[in-house]
This record gives C-alpha cells, sequence and structure tokens, in this order.
C-alpha cells in the first residue's frame, strides 16, 4: 500500500512536500564553482572562496565535495606549499558532530567520506612537503576526537616528515632564488663541493672584446685544477663537454665541462719478490733494490673519464658564451690555454648564436642585392 | 577427472615457487577462473588474503606448451652447470667467515654488459599506468647508466591517482633447479654505493620477501642522495637507518633488516619531478664498519592501544 502511495507520488511530478527543499526559484541547473569565477588566482582569493563557502550556509551541505574541488585546485592558485591554506580547509569541517561517542563507532570509522576527506588533505600536505603544526593536531582532534583516523595520519606525519626532513647532505634553501644566475652558483657550488679549496668565480663576457652574446658565466676553479691544466701536453686537445644537467629540486641547471688528459697511472716495476739480484749484503740497514720516483698521489679531479680542469655554467648555455669562457680561464691564471687546443663536443646547443653569426652574411647579400 | 587433474597439478605447484617451470600450465587451467573474477591491480588496503605475488600484475610470458617443454630442457644445461658449482663449493666449503672493517665486498660491479642481465627495470608505463620510460645501459665511461624520462602524468581512465615511477631491481636469487634463495648480509652492516647522479634523491629499496602473503611487499627504503655533477660519490648507507614499507606505504611497526632474509636490491627514481633522470652506478657492495654500533635507527617504545599498527 504504501509502496503504490509512493510510486503514485513519483510517478506525478507534482509539487511534493517532500521535494520542495531540492527545488530553488531558478530554473535552470547551473553549477556553483567559487574557484572558476575568482578573476585573480592567489592565495588570497582562494581563503575568499574558502570563506564565501563558510557563509554561505549554516550547514555546510557538501563540504566533502568542496574541500576536494578545492585541493584540486591548489596548484592553479599556487598555494599547495602553503599550510595556512590547508589549515582554512579543515575549518570547513564542523567541529564536534565526527567525534565518535562509543566503541563502536570509534572501530568502525564514524563518518567514513569525511575521514577520508580529511586523511586525502593530509596527504596532499604530504606529497606537497609541508609540515603540519600543533594548531592543525587541536583541529583535528576537536573536529574528528584523538580516535578518528585523520589523525592516525597526522601523527604519522608528525613522526617521519622531521627525520626525513633535513636529511640531504647537500643543504638547499627553502625557497629557490628565482634569479637564474643565484641557481646557477648553487648548482655549481653543489657540484664542486668535492674540492673543498674550489674557488667560484662569476664573470660577465663583456670582458672579451670578440664575445658575441652578453651574458655571465659562473666557473669553478680549484688551484689544483690550476696546476693540472698547466701540466697538460700541450699537443693533445682539450675538451668541452656538456650540456650536462643538474637538478636543484625542481629546478634544472645546465653545466659544461672542460676536460684534459688523464695522467698516466705511475708505474713501479721493482718486484718486492725478486732476489735474483741483491746490491747490499744483509744486515746492513737501508733500502733494497733501486729507490724510484716518489708517485704522484692522484687528485679528485682525475675521473677515469678525463681531468675534470674546470666547470662552468653560462646565461645563454652558447657555444660563443663557452668560447669566452675559455678566453676568460686564459686571462685570469691559466696562460697555457693560448698553447693548447681546445674541442667543443656539444650535444645538440639549446641555444645557437650561428643564427647571430649569419646575420652579418644575409645583410651583406642584401646590400649586394640592393648595390646590383 | 579434470578436476582431479586440476587439484593435482595445484598441489604440486603449490610445493614450488611461482617462477617454477610449471607454474605456466597453473596459469592456463586458471584462466576460466580469471573471467569470472577480474583480476584488481590497483593496490587495496583491505586485503585479508594475496592470491598472486605480483600484486594482479600479470607478468607472465605466453608460451605454447611446445615451447614450454623445449624451454625448459634448454635451461636443464645451465641448471646442471649451477648445481655442479654447487657441489663444488659444498666441497671446498671456503665461506667468508670474518669481515675485514674498512674493506668493500662488492654484490654487482657494473664494468660488463653481462651484469647489467642481473637487472629488470619497471615503470609505470609498462603496465599502462602513466608515461615514464627508463632503461638500463652501460654508460660512455663503462658504468652501469639507469636512465629514462619521469612523467607524473596520469592516465585518464578514472582509476589511477597517481603516477610517475622508474625503477630498477635485481633478479630473483635462486640456486640451481629453481629453488628459492636468499641472499645472507649477516657479516656487514653498511651498503656502500659508488655513484655519479643528477642532484635528484632515489630510493633504495631492500626487499625482505617472506613465505607469508603478508610478508610479500616488505620492503625497506632509504633515500640516495646525488650530488650531480661530474665527480663520483661514494655512498655508505648503514642498514640501520633503513625504514620498511609495505606497498610503497611506510609502516607503524617498524623493525630492523633481516640479513638472511633479503630477496632483492634496487634503486628507484620517483620523486615527483617531471625531466629526464640519470645515474650511473659503478658498484653495490657491503662492508662492515665497527665503529657503528647502532642497531636500529628509529624508536621502537611501546605506544598507545588502537593507534599504532592498526
Amino acid at each position: 500500500m504504501a509502496a503504490r502511495f509512493i510510486r503514485h507520488i513519483l510517478r506525478n511530478n507534482s509539487p511534493n512536500i517532500l521535494l520542495k527543499r531540492w527545488s530553488s526559484t531558478e530554473k535552470g541547473v547551473t553549477v556553483f564553482d567559487p574557484f572558476a569565477i575568482t578573476p585573480k588566482k592567489d592565495k588570497k582569493t582562494y581563503l575568499e572562496a574558502v570563506k564565501m563557502f563558510e557563509g554561505r550556509d549554516t550547514r555546510r551541505r557538501g563540504h566533502v565535495e568542496f574541500i576536494y574541488a578545492a585541493l584540486a585546485r591548489m596548484k592553479e592558485f599556487g598555494v599547495e606549499k602553503d599550510l595556512e591554506v590547508y589549515k582554512a580547509l579543515v575549518e570547513v569541517l564542523p567541529k564536534g558532530k565526527f567525534i565518535p561517542t562509543n566503541i563502536f563507532q570509534a572501530e568502525f570509522m564514524h563518518y567514513p567520506k569525511q575521514q577520508q576527506c580529511a586523511v586525502d588533505l593530509l596527504e596532499q600536505m604530504e606529497d606537497n612537503k609541508v609540515m603540519p603544526d600543533t594548531e592543525m593536531e587541536q583541529m583535528l582532534l576537536n573536529i574528528f576526537g584523538k580516535r578518528g583516523i585523520p589523525l592516525r595520519k597526522f601523527w604519522r606525519m608528525m613522526y617521519w616528515m622531521p627525520k626525513f626532513r633535513n636529511l640531504s647532505p647537500w643543504y638547499l634553501p627553502d625557497e629557490l632564488p628565482n634569479d637564474v644566475l643565484e641557481l646557477a652558483k648553487l648548482a655549481v657550488a653543489r657540484i664542486t663541493s668535492v674540492d673543498p679549496v674550489m674557488k667560484i668565480d662569476v664573470w660577465q663576457t663583456e670582458e672579451v672584446e670578440a664575445s658575441l652574446d652578453k651574458t655571465w658565466i659562473v666557473s669553478a676553479q680549484s688551484p689544483i685544477q690550476k696546476v693540472l691544466l698547466s701540466e697538460q701536453p700541450p699537443e693533445d686537445p682539450l675538451v668541452v663537454k656538456g650540456p650536462f644537467q643538474v637538478y636543484l629540486r625542481e629546478q634544472i641547471v645546465s653545466y659544461f665541462l672542460l676536460l684534459g688528459k688523464t695522467r698516466p697511472e705511475p708505474k713501479d716495476e721493482t718486484d718486492v719478490d725478486d732476489v735474483s739480484n741483491l746490491k747490499k749484503p744483509p744486515g746492513i740497514p737501508g733500502y733494497m733494490g733501486t729507490t724510484k720516483a716518489v708517485a704522484v698521489k692522484s687528485t679528485v679531479h682525475e675521473q677515469d673519464d678525463g681531468t675534470i680542469v674546470a666547470i662552468c655554467a653560462t646565461g645563454t648555455s652558447s657555444r660563443d658564451s663557452l668560447l669566452s669562457w675559455i678566453r676568460l680561464l686564459e686571462k685570469y691564471g691559466n696562460p697555457v690555454l693560448t698553447n693548447i687546443p681546445v674541442i667543443f663536443t656539444l650535444i645538440a646547443p639549446p641555444s645557437d648564436v650561428s643564427i647571430q653569426e649569419i646575420q652579418p652574411a644575409i645583410h651583406k647579400d642584401a646590400k649586394n642585392a640592393e648595390s646590383n | 577427472m579434470t578436476v582431479l587433474r586440476n587439484d593435482f597439478i595445484k598441489t604440486v605447484i603449490r610445493s614450488c615457487r611461482q617462477y617454477s617451470v610449471l607454474c605456466k600450465s597453473l596459469y592456463s587451467y586458471n584462466h576460466l577462473i580469471k573471467f569470472n573474477n577480474p583480476v584488481i591491480i590497483n593496490t587495496q588496503r583491505w586485503l585479508f588474503w594475496e592470491k598472486e605475488r605480483k600484486g594482479g600484475y600479470d607478468t607472465t610470458i605466453k608460451q605454447s606448451n611446445w615451447e614450454h617443454i623445449r624451454n625448459g630442457f634448454k635451461e636443464l644445461k645451465n641448471e646442471l652447470k649451477l648445481f655442479a658449482e654447487e657441489i663444488k663449493e659444498l666441497i671446498i666449503t671456503d665461506p667468508v667467515l670474518i669481515s675485514r672493517p674498512g674493506e668493500v665486498d662488492l654484490l654487482w660491479l657494473f664494468n660488463d654488459a653481462n651484469v647489467l642481465d642481473k637487472f629488470v627495470t619497471t615503470s609505470d608505463s609498462d603496465h599502462n599506468e602513466g608515461f615514464s620510460t627508463c632503461s638500463l645501459d652501460m654508460s660512455p665511461a663503462g658504468r652501469a647508466k639507469f636512465h629514462g624520462y619521469l612523467d607524473t602524468k596520469v592516465p585518464k581512465d578514472g582509476k589511477i591517482k597517481k603516477a610517475g615511477y622508474c625503477g630498477m631491481r635485481s633478479k630473483i636469487i635462486r640456486k640451481s633447479f629453481k629453488r628459492a634463495s636468499t641472499y645472507n648480509w649477516h657479516l656487514y652492516n653498511t651498503l656502500v654505493l659508488k655513484v655519479r647522479g643528477d642532484g635528484r634523491s632515489y630510493l633504495l629499496n631492500i626487499s625482505c620477501e617472506g613465505y607469508y602473503d603478508i610478508t610479500w611487499n616488505d620492503i625497506y627504503h632509504y633515500v640516495l642522495y646525488t650530488r650531480g655533477g661530474p665527480y663520483w660519490q661514494i655512498a655508505k648507507i648503514p642498514f640501520s637507518k633503513f625504514v620498511l614499507g609495505s606497498k610503497g606505504r611506510i609502516q607503524d611497526k617498524q623493525n630492523r633488516i633481516r640479513f638472511d632474509r633479503v630477496t632483492h636490491f634496487g634503486i628507484s627514481c620517483g620523486d615527483k619531478i617531471v625531466g629526464r633522470f640519470d645515474l650511473e652506478i659503478e658498484y653495490v657492495g657491503l662492508e662492515f664498519d665497527p665503529t657503528h654500533e647502532e642497531e636500529f635507527a628509529y624508536e621502537m617504545y611501546k605506544t598507545d592501544k588502537y593507534i599504532v599498527g592498526v
């Protein structure tokens, strides 16, 4: 009987008192997205959108869907690394209602959608390397109680994240500099941290008169490398290799190497077990056999693919800037470079100045054409 | 009759490990069951019993029965060789009993292309779950080079939430006739790697697969930070620092590595930074450092009930 009655109500689309709650005065269905309508996308407008949602409805209907939508829009607003924003989103959840009041509720995940939503929010924080604080803990405690799964997630994060936060042996500032030159300085300093006496210089290509593109060069060369370069045989050419890439978190810096030949390994032909030609009679202290010259200790710069003589990063990574680098190295304490030929073996230069080299030729042709 | 035969084959196979020559026939008998219960590929949190070691990723190579028999006979030769070596070793009886402090015993020295065959690379694009690619080659300097492109783009199939991983892992260690074996690293307490990276951080994975299904995904992780640049670096990481994770999730109840149960060693790249990665490896070795007395780096105290490990 009752079923028939309900079916009757549903079949006739009569204005029913039960359905009235969902009907609105406007006829068309529109999706209200507070994040889509904001004109400027930054932290302030993001927080305003969250406030708008909070103030719209005292019951805050659809807050789980709202939080998921807000989490998805974070990158767009550039706030994914901001703790304050995450706190504002947690604040959307109502206090007290989700705290379990008996053991059955506590065990069987009271309000599962809401708890999962908060866990996903915390996981997004974790992925973006944002560490929560004790205020966040208090907020979550007020919302879910101490048996809530988001609290467990929070405590796990607070246990592990500080342990891994400063683990890297190569320190980087929390916020990387926006300036490319500063970034290149950091990268070159990190690469060359093997040698504590490494000297890093910043040169301008303007110093070289013949240079085409005017840019900066971050060059690193230690006194040991200077000696190694001066000892290079003048007939063997040096090689400029690159660009190689180094990551500073998500920033990429290209660098170039100046490679020389590796010194031959010192050979010691004395056979310690050879007793065929003993020159000293036994019983007299001192050396047996011949003593040879002291073997030269190999330095860290002598790798198996060549001796690294200098490292640089330039503003344009172009061939011309590298040529200027070689000239500047020659100017600042490496006079050997005037005699030694240098070969450029570059893998697909990202921005080549050869276009600029061609341009005057075209002008000439054009002038010739005009004169003709 | 067929039912009986099925049961018999299954019991035979259950006594062997999955990589047995026979396992193919199990799959061919199982394909009807599979149709009814489609394999769930995504990792599950709530799991009482796990059917497959690979967690639903079916990586078996489809072969005909004839081919299978032929390959089995081909392998027989190598297996007998292995067996002979084992017997020789048994007769010689010369195991390393004392660790020499300061000396590194190499597990893999990547100076030869043959060593690369002992490793397998995987990326999310292998299972249509992402767009990363990777490979393990010899570098111009004559070392192993684990390189590729990491892409965090998520394929639009409505199931996958995150993407972007590449990994290399040593193949399973075994004795002759496909018997399971494990590494025994009891003498050592430090992992030593000589690498040349690109400034990214990589993850070192030491798998300790056990007998029961809950231990199949137990992997001990630690981070390998690379300096970047042309200089080689030697990373020495004590085993006490390794963190237990299962299916990529750090576990609440931690314990240190069981050195006699190590089954795989791997390196993976998944630092959520889109771009090329490049890691050159010269060797992976083990060392005993007598100055390192720490057994386990993380707290083992008891915590409140129903908060941890649930």
